[in-house]
């Protein structure tokens, strides 16, 4: 079966499903009763503008959050209720790319790859070394297993991350806009690294993007977060040619990368002046 | 409910506090014992080198000035009454008892506290704890209890080397400056004290180990807020592990003066 094509029974290859998931700071809610899902194969990427709660969203998927409320399915088990034991058995068959890299400063790149194959793995050392070597190959990073991730370039710490996501193999990749910041040959190594993952291995991927052309390039399913007056809630979801299609103006607007529209970037006249004049 | 080691791991869920730091430190060593690759030889040793090793330096120059300080304090007192021959006896037991003890630990809350809260500390604002988590690896077993055991072997370790140096530094004073013979502080100094000295010294090492470490690893795993955080946690580490140690040192001195 090619990972892509639709299954006749679509519930059963669900492989994360989001139900009224809310989450709440200080009693503003930023993501606000959200629900949708992700098939096997499917590269799901969310969009949405600086702050509207992608990474947020994307911790809660894995584990390192509790919602304020609502339930996420991750292989058909429910992580905000799952024990410690329960999450590091689930976390086993996922990877993580964090937004920032999140890389251990103290060890160098290849012992950050390393870790989670010598953690979790009976895998021999020497052969531990050339999987480290492969990973790095694939992100165009060989020959820098001996650097401290404080002599890379914000681009190269992200692809560093990304490798050690997909060290032990996961079946479902996280990432958190695994291109900003990094040059157009890079943003496509690293699409087509992804587009390879997804199509020719069948891991799933969820991916954080703001960047449309890398979205659309990837993307099978796509999911819109609102900001603003719209913010936390699902403003349009769909296959590629259905985000295109999508009339919503406030989609449409991101899309095309317009400043103006119905996503306020600023305050309208009388509300600045208002703002202005408040006192406190 | 059942009770196995396991439960101690996660006791309290995702909270942290100092108690439940204790109680998951307790339950990863002993789970440690029952299954290889949990405590991991090679960490320990780094971390060994890391917060003890680098530490001797500084802690035998400040056990050396002891040394001296105690010889030429006690000699003027003691010479008044013609009891110079008690100025050996009197530095080895202050060292054992309570001196080298407590000077060493104040060493290495400043040396080795500090540094272990602000690197724990900077790895939960980097997000490296959080990293750790989502890989599956407990950052209480992979960080916190290879420091902790580093600390607990060597800070009596440390304290009896640094007991050994002070003894020096007495006999430096007594043998040069008041022409006493070498051999006669020899005698004093090794004769006087008894193995319960040594003993109670290093009993007290061993709660001020636990203070130290546990202390620096709470501050450095609760830091919120960037490198403000990180600074305000390293402060925190020192002056609760001081104010600990010396609130320690009391009890344990009580305890051993008037029960034993
Ligand atoms: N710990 C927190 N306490 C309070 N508010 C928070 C906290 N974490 C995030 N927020 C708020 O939640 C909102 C979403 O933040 P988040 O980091 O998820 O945004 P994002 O969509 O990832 O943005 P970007 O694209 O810039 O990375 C922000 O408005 C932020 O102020
Ligand atoms: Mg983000």
């Amino acid at each position: 079966m090619s990972p892509t094509s639709k299954k006749t029974n679509p519930s059963s290859d669900v492989i994360l499903e989001v139900k009224d998931l809310v989450q709440s700071y200080n009693g503003r809610a930023v993501l606000n009763g959200l629900n949708f899902k992700v098939r096997k194969g499917e590269t799901f990427v969310i969009m949405g503008g600086s702050g509207c709660g992608k990474t947020t969203l994307l911790r809660i998927l894995i584990g390192a959050q509790k919602p304020t409320s609502g339930s996420v399915y991750l292989f058909g088990e429910d992580i905000t209720k799952a024990s410690s034991q329960e999450l590091d058995r689930i976390r086993l068959r996922f990877g993580m790319n964090f937004q920032f890299g999140a890389l251990f400063q103290s060890m160098t790149v290849g012992e950050n790859i390393a870790l989670p194959l010598q953690e979790h793995s009976q895998v021999d050392p020497s052969l531990i070394e050339m999987i480290v070597k492969m990973k790095l190959e694939l992100v165009g990073l060989t020959g820098f297993e001996n650097f401290k991730p404080s002599e890379l370039s914000g681009g190269m710490r992200k692809r560093v991350g990304l490798a050690r996501a997909l060290a032990l193999d996961p079946e479902l990749l996280f990432s958190d806009e695994p291109t900003s910041g990094l040059d157009p040959v890079m943003t496509a190594v690293v699409d087509q690294l992804t587009l390879d993952s997804t199509r020719k291995i069948g891991v799933t991927a969820v991916v954080v993007s703001h960047d449309m052309a890398s979205c659309f390039r990837i993307a099978t399913h796509m999911l819109m977060l609102g900001s603003g007056p719209r913010q936390g809630e699902i403003i349009a979801e769909g296959t590629p040619d259905e985000i295109r299609a999508n009339p919503d103006p406030f989609l449409q607007q991101f899309v095309r990368g317009e400043a103006d529209g119905p996503i306020a970037f600023r305050l309208s006249q009388d509300d600045y002046l208002k703002h202005l004049l408040q006192e406190g | 409910m059942k009770f196995s080691f396991e439960s101690l791991l996660n006791a309290g869920g995702s909270r942290l506090t100092y108690g439940l730091l204790n109680l998951r430190i307790l339950g990863w060593i002993l789970y440690g014992f029952t299954r290889p690759g949990i405590l991991v030889p090679s960490q320990i040793l780094s971390q060994i080198i890391r917060i003890g090793v680098q530490a001797i330096p500084m802690a035998s120059l400040v056990s050396l000035s002891v040394g001296f300080i105690l010889a030429m304090q006690s000699s003027t007192e003691l010479g008044k009454m013609g009891a110079d021959s008690f100025i050996p006896d009197l530095v080895s037991l202050s060292l054992m008892r309570e001196l080298g003890p407590l000077l060493v630990a104040i060493i290495v809350v400043g040396r080795s506290g500090s540094a272990v809260a602000a690197e724990l500390g900077t790895m939960k604002v980097n997000e490296e704890i959080e990293a750790l988590r989502v890989m599956a690896i407990d950052p209480i077993r992979y960080l916190v209890v290879p420091r902790f055991i580093a600390l607990m072997i060597m800070l009596p370790c440390m304290t009896v080397f640094g007991n050994c140096i002070g003894l020096v530094g007495g006999w430096a004073v007594c043998t040069l400056e008041m022409g006493m013979p070498s051999s006669f502080y020899i005698m004093r100094a090794m004769q006087r004290p008894e193995l319960w000295d040594l003993f109670s010294g290093l009993i007290k090492t061993a709660v001020f180990a636990h203070i130290i470490i546990t202390i620096a690893c709470y501050q450095g795993l609760n830091v919120e807020g960037g490198a403000e955080g990180v600074g305000r946690a390293t402060t925190s580490a020192v002056v609760y592990s001081i104010l600990w140690i010396i609130i320690a040192d009391t009890i344990l001195t009580g305890l051993f003066y008037f029960i034993l």
